[in-house]
Protein backbone atom coordinates (compact mmCIF):
# COMPACT_ATOMS: atom_id res chain seq x y z
CA UNK A 1 0.00 0.00 0.00
CA UNK A 2 1.06 3.65 0.13
CA UNK A 3 2.80 3.09 3.86
CA UNK A 4 5.58 6.00 4.77
CA UNK A 5 7.53 5.81 7.82
CA UNK A 6 9.54 3.07 8.57
CA UNK A 7 9.17 -0.17 6.48
CA UNK A 8 8.05 -3.42 7.70
CA UNK A 9 10.83 -5.53 5.43
CA UNK A 10 13.69 -3.52 6.08
CA UNK A 11 15.74 -3.83 2.42
CA UNK A 12 18.64 -1.19 4.31
CA UNK A 13 18.61 -2.34 7.88
CA UNK A 14 20.92 0.63 8.79
CA UNK A 15 18.97 3.51 7.84
CA UNK A 16 15.47 2.06 9.33
CA UNK A 17 17.44 1.35 12.91
CA UNK A 18 18.37 5.33 12.58
CA UNK A 19 14.44 6.16 11.85
CA UNK A 20 13.59 4.26 14.91
CA UNK A 21 15.69 5.77 16.98
CA UNK A 22 14.90 9.05 16.48
CA UNK A 23 11.34 8.06 16.77
CA UNK A 24 12.23 6.15 20.07
CA UNK A 25 13.60 9.38 21.63
CA UNK A 26 11.25 11.77 20.81
CA UNK A 27 8.59 9.63 22.08
CA UNK A 28 10.59 8.73 25.31
CA UNK A 29 10.39 12.83 26.22
CA UNK A 30 7.03 12.48 25.35
CA UNK A 31 4.65 10.90 27.74
CA UNK A 32 4.67 13.94 30.32
CA UNK A 33 5.17 16.55 27.61
CA UNK A 34 2.16 15.63 25.31
CA UNK A 35 0.55 15.96 28.45
CA UNK A 36 1.67 19.12 29.43
CA UNK A 37 2.36 20.80 26.31
CA UNK A 38 -0.32 19.21 24.60
CA UNK A 39 -2.45 21.62 21.62
CA UNK A 40 -6.09 21.02 23.81
CA UNK A 41 -6.31 21.52 27.64
CA UNK A 42 -6.46 17.64 29.93
CA UNK A 43 -8.36 18.14 33.69
CA UNK A 44 -9.35 15.46 35.67
CA UNK A 45 -11.47 15.66 38.62
CA UNK A 46 -13.26 13.72 41.57
CA UNK A 47 -16.87 12.93 41.46
CA UNK A 48 -17.52 15.92 43.03
CA UNK A 49 -16.05 18.18 40.56
CA UNK A 50 -12.90 19.13 42.59
CA UNK A 51 -10.00 19.53 39.95
CA UNK A 52 -7.06 16.67 40.76
CA UNK A 53 -4.79 17.43 37.95
CA UNK A 54 -4.99 20.31 34.74
CA UNK A 55 -2.54 20.17 32.34
CA UNK A 56 -0.43 23.53 31.83
CA UNK A 57 -2.07 24.39 28.71
CA UNK A 58 -5.23 24.94 30.18
CA UNK A 59 -3.70 26.88 33.01
CA UNK A 60 -1.93 29.11 30.39
CA UNK A 61 -5.61 29.70 28.64
CA UNK A 62 -6.88 30.28 32.56
CA UNK A 63 -4.25 32.06 33.21
CA UNK A 64 -4.24 30.86 36.57
CA UNK A 65 -1.22 28.51 38.61
CA UNK A 66 -1.15 25.16 39.34
CA UNK A 67 -1.64 25.62 42.70
CA UNK A 68 -4.95 28.08 42.53
CA UNK A 69 -6.29 25.27 41.44
CA UNK A 70 -5.60 21.85 41.99
CA UNK A 71 -7.64 20.72 44.59
CA UNK A 72 -8.98 24.28 45.24
CA UNK A 73 -11.62 24.58 42.48
CA UNK A 74 -14.28 22.55 41.22
CA UNK A 75 -14.61 22.39 37.18
CA UNK A 76 -17.64 24.17 37.36
CA UNK A 77 -15.92 27.56 38.93
CA UNK A 78 -14.14 27.54 35.48
CA UNK A 79 -17.43 27.99 33.70
CA UNK A 80 -19.69 30.97 33.20
CA UNK A 81 -22.82 31.35 34.70
CA UNK A 82 -25.17 30.24 31.99
CA UNK A 83 -22.04 27.57 30.98
CA UNK A 84 -22.50 26.12 34.89
CA UNK A 85 -26.36 25.70 34.32
CA UNK A 86 -26.01 23.58 30.86
CA UNK A 87 -23.35 21.73 33.18
CA UNK A 88 -25.94 21.15 35.72
CA UNK A 89 -28.68 20.42 33.39
CA UNK A 90 -27.15 18.31 30.65
CA UNK A 91 -23.54 17.75 30.62
CA UNK A 92 -23.35 15.83 34.25
CA UNK A 93 -26.86 14.21 34.06
CA UNK A 94 -25.41 12.73 29.97
CA UNK A 95 -22.47 11.88 31.50
CA UNK A 96 -23.05 9.87 34.45
CA UNK A 97 -25.48 7.94 32.32
CA UNK A 98 -23.67 6.88 29.71
CA UNK A 99 -19.76 7.52 30.99
CA UNK A 100 -19.02 10.03 28.08
CA UNK A 101 -20.00 13.10 26.70
CA UNK A 102 -18.08 14.26 23.88
CA UNK A 103 -18.13 18.06 21.82
CA UNK A 104 -19.81 20.19 24.22
CA UNK A 105 -19.93 23.52 23.62
CA UNK A 106 -19.51 26.18 26.30
CA UNK A 107 -17.35 29.20 27.55
CA UNK A 108 -15.04 29.07 29.98
CA UNK A 109 -14.09 31.92 32.35
CA UNK A 110 -10.43 33.23 32.12
CA UNK A 111 -8.42 34.20 35.90
CA UNK A 112 -8.20 37.82 34.60
CA UNK A 113 -11.83 38.35 32.77
CA UNK A 114 -13.20 37.52 29.23
CA UNK A 115 -13.88 34.15 28.13
CA UNK A 116 -13.03 30.98 25.88
CA UNK A 117 -14.99 29.46 23.52
CA UNK A 118 -14.63 25.62 24.51
CA UNK A 119 -15.61 21.92 23.05
CA UNK A 120 -15.70 19.68 25.95
CA UNK A 121 -15.45 16.29 26.10
CA UNK A 122 -15.33 13.91 28.77
CA UNK A 123 -15.27 10.23 30.03
CA UNK A 124 -15.45 8.59 33.85
CA UNK A 125 -13.01 6.13 34.46
CA UNK A 126 -14.04 3.73 37.16
CA UNK A 127 -12.65 1.26 39.48
CA UNK A 128 -12.38 -2.52 39.51
CA UNK A 129 -16.32 -2.70 40.40
CA UNK A 130 -17.47 -0.57 37.91
CA UNK A 131 -18.00 2.55 40.32
CA UNK A 132 -17.03 5.87 39.02
CA UNK A 133 -13.82 7.16 40.02
CA UNK A 134 -12.75 10.21 38.04
CA UNK A 135 -13.69 12.20 35.04
CA UNK A 136 -11.07 13.35 32.54
CA UNK A 137 -12.14 15.91 30.19
CA UNK A 138 -10.03 17.40 27.00
CA UNK A 139 -10.57 21.06 26.43
CA UNK A 140 -10.26 22.30 23.09
CA UNK A 141 -9.95 25.99 21.98
CA UNK A 142 -13.40 26.68 19.95
CA UNK A 143 -12.62 30.49 19.13
CA UNK A 144 -11.55 30.09 15.94
CA UNK A 145 -13.99 27.86 15.00
CA UNK A 146 -16.47 30.26 17.05
CA UNK A 147 -15.95 33.20 14.82
CA UNK A 148 -16.05 30.95 11.43
CA UNK A 149 -19.66 30.02 12.55
CA UNK A 150 -20.24 33.46 13.78
CA UNK A 151 -18.96 35.02 10.46
CA UNK A 152 -20.98 31.75 8.72
CA UNK A 153 -24.08 32.65 10.85
CA UNK A 154 -23.58 37.01 9.65
CA UNK A 155 -22.90 35.69 6.03
CA UNK A 156 -26.60 33.67 5.97
CA UNK A 157 -28.39 36.75 7.50
CA UNK A 158 -26.60 38.74 5.19
CA UNK A 159 -27.48 36.48 2.18
CA UNK A 160 -31.14 36.10 3.56
CA UNK A 161 -31.40 39.68 3.77
CA UNK A 162 -30.35 40.48 0.48
CA UNK A 163 -32.80 37.47 -0.62
CA UNK A 164 -35.65 39.23 0.68
CA UNK A 165 -34.85 42.21 -0.59
CA UNK A 166 -34.77 41.33 -4.12
CA UNK A 167 -38.45 39.63 -3.26
CA UNK A 168 -39.32 42.93 -2.46
CA UNK A 169 -37.76 44.57 -5.20
CA UNK A 170 -39.10 42.03 -7.62
CA UNK A 171 -42.92 42.27 -6.33
CA UNK A 172 -42.77 46.08 -6.28
CA UNK A 173 -41.16 46.05 -9.82
CA UNK A 174 -43.98 43.50 -11.19
CA UNK A 175 -46.93 45.47 -9.31
CA UNK A 176 -45.26 48.53 -11.68
CA UNK A 177 -45.34 46.46 -14.87
CA UNK A 178 -48.70 45.47 -14.01
CA UNK A 179 -50.02 49.07 -13.58
CA UNK A 180 -48.18 50.61 -16.48
CA UNK A 181 -49.64 47.17 -18.54
CA UNK A 182 -52.97 48.16 -17.85
CA UNK A 183 -52.44 51.60 -18.82
CA UNK A 184 -51.82 50.62 -22.14
CA UNK A 185 -55.25 48.98 -22.72
CA UNK A 186 -58.97 50.22 -21.92
CA UNK A 187 -59.65 49.13 -18.59
CA UNK A 188 -63.16 47.93 -19.97
CA UNK A 189 -64.31 48.42 -23.77
CA UNK A 190 -67.47 50.66 -23.51
CA UNK A 191 -70.70 50.02 -24.62
CA UNK A 192 -71.43 50.51 -28.18
CA UNK A 193 -75.40 51.17 -29.01
CA UNK A 194 -76.72 47.90 -31.64
CA UNK A 195 -73.26 46.69 -31.05
CA UNK A 196 -71.14 43.99 -28.99
CA UNK A 197 -67.45 44.25 -28.01
CA UNK A 198 -65.27 42.05 -26.46
CA UNK A 199 -61.70 41.79 -25.66
CA UNK A 200 -58.80 39.29 -24.38
CA UNK A 201 -55.15 40.32 -23.72
CA UNK A 202 -52.82 37.25 -23.28
CA UNK A 203 -49.18 38.18 -21.33
CA UNK A 204 -46.54 36.20 -21.86
CA UNK A 205 -44.57 36.89 -18.98
CA UNK A 206 -45.33 38.89 -16.18
CA UNK A 207 -41.64 40.32 -16.03
CA UNK A 208 -41.50 41.67 -19.28
CA UNK A 209 -44.33 44.45 -20.69
CA UNK A 210 -45.69 43.57 -24.27
CA UNK A 211 -46.25 45.98 -26.94
CA UNK A 212 -49.64 44.78 -27.82
CA UNK A 213 -52.40 47.54 -27.89
CA UNK A 214 -56.06 47.99 -28.73
CA UNK A 215 -58.54 50.43 -27.93
CA UNK A 216 -62.61 51.26 -28.69
CA UNK A 217 -64.00 54.74 -27.90
CA UNK A 218 -66.67 57.22 -29.04
CA UNK A 219 -65.98 59.93 -32.26
CA UNK A 220 -69.27 61.38 -32.27
CA UNK A 221 -73.06 60.51 -31.89
CA UNK A 222 -72.96 58.16 -34.58
CA UNK A 223 -69.36 56.26 -35.33
CA UNK A 224 -67.10 54.73 -33.26
CA UNK A 225 -63.01 54.32 -33.74
CA UNK A 226 -60.91 50.93 -32.78
CA UNK A 227 -57.63 50.25 -33.24
CA UNK A 228 -55.76 47.18 -32.30
CA UNK A 229 -51.79 46.94 -32.97
CA UNK A 230 -48.27 45.29 -32.11
CA UNK A 231 -45.11 47.56 -31.26
CA UNK A 232 -42.23 45.31 -31.93
CA UNK A 233 -39.97 44.78 -28.91
CA UNK A 234 -40.71 44.44 -25.32
CA UNK A 235 -40.35 46.03 -21.72
CA UNK A 236 -40.09 49.66 -21.12
CA UNK A 237 -39.17 50.89 -24.55
CA UNK A 238 -41.81 49.14 -26.52
CA UNK A 239 -44.27 50.28 -23.54
CA UNK A 240 -43.48 54.09 -24.27
CA UNK A 241 -44.27 53.74 -27.84
CA UNK A 242 -47.12 51.86 -27.19
CA UNK A 243 -48.10 54.87 -25.10
CA UNK A 244 -47.13 57.12 -27.61
CA UNK A 245 -49.07 55.46 -30.35
CA UNK A 246 -52.26 54.91 -28.26
CA UNK A 247 -52.91 58.73 -27.45
CA UNK A 248 -51.47 59.43 -30.69
CA UNK A 249 -54.28 57.51 -32.09
CA UNK A 250 -56.54 58.74 -30.05
CA UNK A 251 -55.85 62.26 -30.82
CA UNK A 252 -55.69 61.78 -34.84
CA UNK A 253 -58.86 60.17 -34.82
CA UNK A 254 -61.26 63.44 -33.17
CA UNK A 255 -59.26 65.40 -35.85
CA UNK A 256 -59.93 63.02 -38.83
CA UNK A 257 -61.00 60.06 -38.28
CA UNK A 258 -60.49 58.25 -41.83
CA UNK A 259 -58.31 55.31 -41.08
CA UNK A 260 -55.69 55.96 -43.22
CA UNK A 261 -55.11 59.73 -42.26
CA UNK A 262 -55.14 58.45 -39.03
CA UNK A 263 -52.59 55.69 -39.85
CA UNK A 264 -50.51 58.79 -41.57
CA UNK A 265 -50.45 60.81 -38.53
CA UNK A 266 -48.83 58.11 -36.06
CA UNK A 267 -46.43 57.60 -38.65
CA UNK A 268 -45.15 60.83 -38.88
CA UNK A 269 -44.74 61.05 -35.22
CA UNK A 270 -43.22 57.85 -34.82
CA UNK A 271 -40.54 58.31 -37.55
CA UNK A 272 -39.85 61.82 -35.89
CA UNK A 273 -39.71 60.84 -32.92
CA UNK A 274 -37.78 57.71 -33.48
CA UNK A 275 -35.71 58.33 -36.63
CA UNK A 276 -32.20 58.30 -35.47
CA UNK A 277 -30.59 55.02 -33.51
CA UNK A 278 -33.01 52.54 -32.19
CA UNK A 279 -35.85 51.94 -34.76
CA UNK A 280 -39.57 51.68 -33.39
CA UNK A 281 -42.34 51.10 -35.41
CA UNK A 282 -45.78 49.31 -35.19
CA UNK A 283 -48.61 47.11 -37.08
CA UNK A 284 -51.76 48.48 -36.61
CA UNK A 285 -55.60 48.09 -37.74
CA UNK A 286 -57.66 51.51 -37.18
CA UNK A 287 -61.11 51.55 -38.58
CA UNK A 288 -64.75 53.05 -37.78
CA UNK A 289 -67.80 51.50 -37.10
CA UNK A 290 -71.42 53.73 -38.13
CA UNK A 291 -74.46 52.34 -37.97
CA UNK A 292 -76.57 52.11 -40.75
CA UNK A 293 -80.19 50.36 -40.61
CA UNK A 294 -79.69 46.88 -39.25
CA UNK A 295 -76.05 46.90 -40.17
CA UNK A 296 -72.71 47.99 -39.44
CA UNK A 297 -70.43 49.61 -41.58
CA UNK A 298 -66.97 49.12 -41.03
CA UNK A 299 -63.86 51.36 -42.59
CA UNK A 300 -60.36 50.25 -41.60
CA UNK A 301 -56.91 50.31 -42.99
CA UNK A 302 -53.79 48.70 -41.96
CA UNK A 303 -49.94 49.18 -41.80
CA UNK A 304 -48.19 46.14 -41.99
CA UNK A 305 -50.56 44.20 -40.13
CA UNK A 306 -52.15 40.89 -40.27
CA UNK A 307 -55.80 40.64 -41.86
CA UNK A 308 -58.55 41.28 -39.76
CA UNK A 309 -60.87 37.91 -39.76
CA UNK A 310 -64.69 38.45 -40.34
CA UNK A 311 -67.27 35.68 -39.10
CA UNK A 312 -70.40 35.35 -40.77
CA UNK A 313 -73.55 34.26 -39.30
CA UNK A 314 -73.79 31.67 -41.81
CA UNK A 315 -70.94 29.93 -40.21
CA UNK A 316 -68.30 31.19 -42.85
CA UNK A 317 -64.74 33.08 -42.06
CA UNK A 318 -62.97 35.20 -44.42
CA UNK A 319 -60.26 37.34 -44.10
CA UNK A 320 -60.33 41.45 -44.59
CA UNK A 321 -57.02 41.77 -47.02
CA UNK A 322 -55.20 45.04 -46.69
CA UNK A 323 -52.43 44.18 -48.73
CA UNK A 324 -49.47 46.80 -49.41
CA UNK A 325 -50.07 48.38 -46.03
CA UNK A 326 -46.49 49.53 -44.53
CA UNK A 327 -45.23 48.81 -40.73
CA UNK A 328 -46.17 52.22 -39.25
CA UNK A 329 -42.90 54.65 -38.62
CA UNK A 330 -39.75 53.02 -40.27
CA UNK A 331 -40.46 55.76 -43.32
CA UNK A 332 -41.21 59.41 -43.82
CA UNK A 333 -44.13 58.52 -45.51
CA UNK A 334 -45.67 55.42 -46.09
CA UNK A 335 -48.57 53.60 -48.56
CA UNK A 336 -51.80 51.96 -46.27
CA UNK A 337 -54.25 49.96 -47.22
CA UNK A 338 -58.18 50.70 -46.44
CA UNK A 339 -60.63 48.48 -46.90
CA UNK A 340 -64.38 48.37 -46.08
CA UNK A 341 -67.21 45.73 -44.96
CA UNK A 342 -70.59 45.33 -43.22
CA UNK A 343 -71.56 43.70 -40.30
CA UNK A 344 -75.01 42.51 -40.35
CA UNK A 345 -76.92 40.44 -36.96
CA UNK A 346 -74.78 37.66 -36.24
CA UNK A 347 -71.34 38.67 -37.99
CA UNK A 348 -68.20 39.51 -35.97
CA UNK A 349 -65.09 40.78 -37.18
CA UNK A 350 -62.14 39.61 -35.32
CA UNK A 351 -58.94 41.39 -34.92
CA UNK A 352 -55.87 39.90 -33.38
CA UNK A 353 -52.00 40.17 -32.72
CA UNK A 354 -49.38 37.72 -34.70
CA UNK A 355 -48.51 35.73 -31.13
CA UNK A 356 -51.76 33.65 -32.25
CA UNK A 357 -50.98 33.08 -35.87
CA UNK A 358 -46.81 32.72 -34.69
CA UNK A 359 -47.48 30.03 -32.12
CA UNK A 360 -45.77 26.86 -32.72
CA UNK A 361 -48.06 23.85 -32.41
CA UNK A 362 -47.05 20.13 -32.14
CA UNK A 363 -44.01 18.17 -31.72
CA UNK A 364 -42.37 19.89 -35.06
CA UNK A 365 -43.03 23.45 -33.39
CA UNK A 366 -44.51 24.59 -36.89
CA UNK A 367 -46.54 28.15 -36.94
CA UNK A 368 -50.11 27.54 -36.27
CA UNK A 369 -50.65 30.04 -39.36
CA UNK A 370 -53.39 32.11 -40.51
CA UNK A 371 -55.41 29.02 -42.74
CA UNK A 372 -55.46 27.35 -39.27
CA UNK A 373 -56.89 30.03 -38.00
CA UNK A 374 -59.47 30.65 -40.13
CA UNK A 375 -60.38 26.82 -40.25
CA UNK A 376 -61.19 27.44 -36.40
CA UNK A 377 -63.36 30.22 -36.99
CA UNK A 378 -65.16 28.88 -39.28
CA UNK A 379 -65.99 25.36 -37.13
CA UNK A 380 -66.84 27.90 -34.69
CA UNK A 381 -70.97 27.26 -33.98
CA UNK A 382 -71.41 30.90 -31.76
CA UNK A 383 -69.95 33.78 -32.78
CA UNK A 384 -71.38 36.35 -30.82
CA UNK A 385 -68.28 38.42 -29.95
CA UNK A 386 -67.97 37.24 -26.98
CA UNK A 387 -68.43 33.75 -27.55
CA UNK A 388 -65.58 34.42 -30.03
CA UNK A 389 -62.84 35.30 -27.66
CA UNK A 390 -63.99 32.81 -25.43
CA UNK A 391 -63.39 30.56 -27.98
CA UNK A 392 -59.67 32.10 -28.90
CA UNK A 393 -59.07 32.24 -25.35
CA UNK A 394 -59.20 28.70 -25.25
CA UNK A 395 -57.20 27.93 -28.37
CA UNK A 396 -54.30 30.63 -26.87
CA UNK A 397 -54.15 28.26 -23.74
CA UNK A 398 -53.86 24.77 -25.70
CA UNK A 399 -50.96 26.48 -27.38
CA UNK A 400 -49.25 25.98 -24.28
CA UNK A 401 -45.22 27.16 -24.28
CA UNK A 402 -45.83 27.21 -28.10
CA UNK A 403 -47.16 30.66 -27.67
CA UNK A 404 -44.44 32.70 -26.28
CA UNK A 405 -45.56 36.09 -27.56
CA UNK A 406 -47.93 38.46 -25.89
CA UNK A 407 -51.18 38.38 -27.92
CA UNK A 408 -54.38 41.08 -28.23
CA UNK A 409 -58.05 40.00 -29.17
CA UNK A 410 -60.76 42.22 -30.13
CA UNK A 411 -63.86 41.40 -31.58
CA UNK A 412 -66.90 43.42 -32.36
CA UNK A 413 -69.91 42.05 -33.83
CA UNK A 414 -74.08 42.84 -34.50
CA UNK A 415 -76.04 40.84 -31.82
CA UNK A 416 -78.37 38.19 -33.37
CA UNK A 417 -82.25 38.56 -33.01
CA UNK A 418 -82.30 40.99 -30.42
CA UNK A 419 -83.34 44.65 -30.50
CA UNK A 420 -80.23 46.58 -31.57
CA UNK A 421 -80.27 48.91 -28.82
CA UNK A 422 -77.22 47.13 -27.43
CA UNK A 423 -79.12 45.36 -24.35
CA UNK A 424 -76.07 42.54 -24.46
CA UNK A 425 -73.84 45.14 -23.39
CA UNK A 426 -73.12 46.59 -20.20
CA UNK A 427 -75.16 49.93 -20.04
CA UNK B 1 -31.04 25.21 -32.54
CA UNK B 2 -28.22 26.81 -34.79
CA UNK B 3 -26.80 30.26 -33.28
CA UNK B 4 -26.22 33.21 -35.87
CA UNK B 5 -23.58 32.95 -37.89
CA UNK B 6 -22.69 35.93 -40.27
CA UNK B 7 -19.86 36.18 -42.69
CA UNK B 8 -19.31 39.20 -44.65
CA UNK B 9 -17.42 38.86 -48.22
CA UNK B 10 -16.35 41.99 -50.10
CA UNK B 11 -17.15 42.40 -53.85
CA UNK B 12 -16.78 44.90 -55.96
CA UNK B 13 -20.76 46.32 -56.07
CA UNK B 14 -20.35 46.39 -52.24
CA UNK B 15 -20.38 43.90 -49.06
CA UNK B 16 -22.61 40.58 -48.85
CA UNK B 17 -23.27 39.32 -45.70
CA UNK B 18 -24.73 35.83 -45.44
CA UNK B 19 -26.43 35.03 -43.05
CA UNK B 20 -27.37 31.76 -41.59
CA UNK B 21 -28.73 30.26 -38.29
CA UNK B 22 -31.81 31.81 -36.28
CA UNK B 23 -32.20 35.54 -35.75
CA UNK B 24 -34.52 35.94 -32.61
CA UNK B 25 -34.14 38.19 -29.77
CA UNK B 26 -31.02 37.02 -28.26
CA UNK B 27 -29.31 37.16 -31.69
CA UNK B 28 -30.18 39.96 -33.81
CA UNK B 29 -28.44 42.40 -31.72
CA UNK B 30 -25.27 40.39 -32.82
CA UNK B 31 -26.49 41.10 -36.48
CA UNK B 32 -27.42 44.83 -35.96
CA UNK B 33 -23.77 45.30 -34.64
CA UNK B 34 -22.37 43.54 -37.48
CA UNK B 35 -24.63 45.44 -40.46
CA UNK B 36 -24.23 49.04 -38.34
CA UNK B 37 -20.42 48.06 -38.56
CA UNK B 38 -19.68 48.00 -42.68
CA UNK B 39 -18.28 50.07 -44.43
CA UNK B 40 -20.58 51.28 -46.92
CA UNK B 41 -19.80 53.97 -49.68
CA UNK B 42 -22.43 56.40 -51.82
CA UNK B 43 -23.82 53.80 -54.50
CA UNK B 44 -22.87 50.52 -53.23
CA UNK B 45 -25.05 48.12 -52.76
CA UNK B 46 -25.35 46.20 -49.55
CA UNK B 47 -26.63 42.55 -49.64
CA UNK B 48 -28.18 40.20 -47.40
CA UNK B 49 -28.06 36.41 -48.25
CA UNK B 50 -30.53 34.81 -46.29
CA UNK B 51 -30.47 31.61 -48.01
CA UNK B 52 -29.17 29.88 -44.33
CA UNK B 53 -31.43 31.71 -42.18
CA UNK B 54 -33.24 29.40 -40.52
CA UNK B 55 -35.74 31.50 -38.55
CA UNK B 56 -36.50 34.91 -38.03
CA UNK B 57 -38.60 36.42 -36.31
CA UNK B 58 -40.15 40.72 -35.62
CA UNK B 59 -36.37 41.10 -33.63
CA UNK B 60 -34.31 40.08 -36.95
CA UNK B 61 -37.23 41.73 -38.96
CA UNK B 62 -35.51 45.13 -36.88
CA UNK B 63 -32.28 44.11 -37.90
CA UNK B 64 -33.38 44.47 -41.61
CA UNK B 65 -34.08 47.36 -40.86
CA UNK B 66 -31.41 49.05 -39.13
CA UNK B 67 -29.19 47.44 -41.95
CA UNK B 68 -31.70 49.22 -44.38
CA UNK B 69 -31.29 52.71 -42.61
CA UNK B 70 -26.97 52.22 -42.54
CA UNK B 71 -27.22 51.83 -46.57
CA UNK B 72 -29.65 54.87 -46.78
CA UNK B 73 -27.33 57.30 -44.71
CA UNK B 74 -24.44 55.93 -46.47
CA UNK B 75 -26.36 56.65 -49.97
CA UNK B 76 -26.32 53.34 -50.56
CA UNK B 77 -29.11 50.64 -51.65
CA UNK B 78 -29.97 47.34 -50.04
CA UNK B 79 -30.97 44.29 -51.50
CA UNK B 80 -32.55 40.92 -49.59
CA UNK B 81 -31.65 37.65 -51.06
CA UNK B 82 -33.01 34.09 -51.22
CA UNK B 83 -35.50 35.18 -48.81
CA UNK B 84 -37.08 31.96 -47.40
CA UNK B 85 -40.63 31.43 -47.80
CA UNK B 86 -41.50 32.06 -43.81
CA UNK B 87 -39.35 35.03 -43.97
CA UNK B 88 -41.03 36.37 -47.16
CA UNK B 89 -44.29 36.13 -46.00
CA UNK B 90 -43.63 38.00 -42.66
CA UNK B 91 -42.39 41.01 -45.52
CA UNK B 92 -45.31 40.61 -47.52
CA UNK B 93 -47.54 41.25 -44.14
CA UNK B 94 -45.65 43.86 -42.99
CA UNK B 95 -45.49 45.95 -46.27
CA UNK B 96 -41.56 45.47 -46.03
CA UNK B 97 -41.86 44.01 -49.73
CA UNK B 98 -42.06 47.17 -51.20
CA UNK B 99 -39.04 48.41 -48.86
CA UNK B 100 -36.33 46.02 -49.78
CA UNK B 101 -34.96 44.85 -52.92
CA UNK B 102 -36.08 41.30 -53.03
CA UNK B 103 -33.59 39.07 -55.44
CA UNK B 104 -33.90 35.14 -55.92
CA UNK B 105 -30.66 33.37 -54.45
CA UNK B 106 -28.04 32.04 -56.97
CA UNK B 107 -24.51 31.68 -55.36
CA UNK B 108 -22.83 32.40 -58.87
CA UNK B 109 -24.41 35.71 -58.82
CA UNK B 110 -23.01 36.73 -55.43
CA UNK B 111 -19.65 35.65 -56.18
CA UNK B 112 -19.68 33.13 -53.20
CA UNK B 113 -16.46 30.99 -53.26
CA UNK B 114 -15.25 28.26 -51.19
CA UNK B 115 -12.98 31.14 -49.44
CA UNK B 116 -15.92 32.92 -48.23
Amino acid sequence: MCRTGPSPDPPEGGETTSTDAAFTALLEDSADELYESAPCGYLSTLMDGTIAKINTTLLTWLGRSREEVVGRMRFTDLLTVGGKIYHDTHFAPLLSMQGSVSGIALDIKKAEGGRLPVLLSSVTKNDSTGRPQLIRTTVFDASDRRAYERELLRERQVAEAARTQAEEDRERLQEALAVLQQSLLPAALPPVPGMEAASHYHTASPDRLGGDFYDLFPLDGKRWAFFLGDVCGKGPQAAAVTSLTRYTLRAAALHDPDPVAALTTLNTVLHERYAAGDPRYCTAIFGVLEQAGDTVKVELASGGHPPALVMRQDGSAEYLPTPGGLLVGILPSAPFTATTTELAAGDTLLLYTDGLTEARIGEERELFGDVALRDFAADLTHTAPHEVIEAMTGLLNSFGDGLDDDTALLALGVPTDRPDTGSDSPT
Amino acid sequence: MSPLTTIVQDTDTGPVLHIAGELDYSTAAELRETVTGLALRPGQRLVLDLAHLGFCDSSGITAFIVARNHATAAQAEIALVAVPGPVLRILRVTGLDQVFSLEPGTDAQNGRTASG
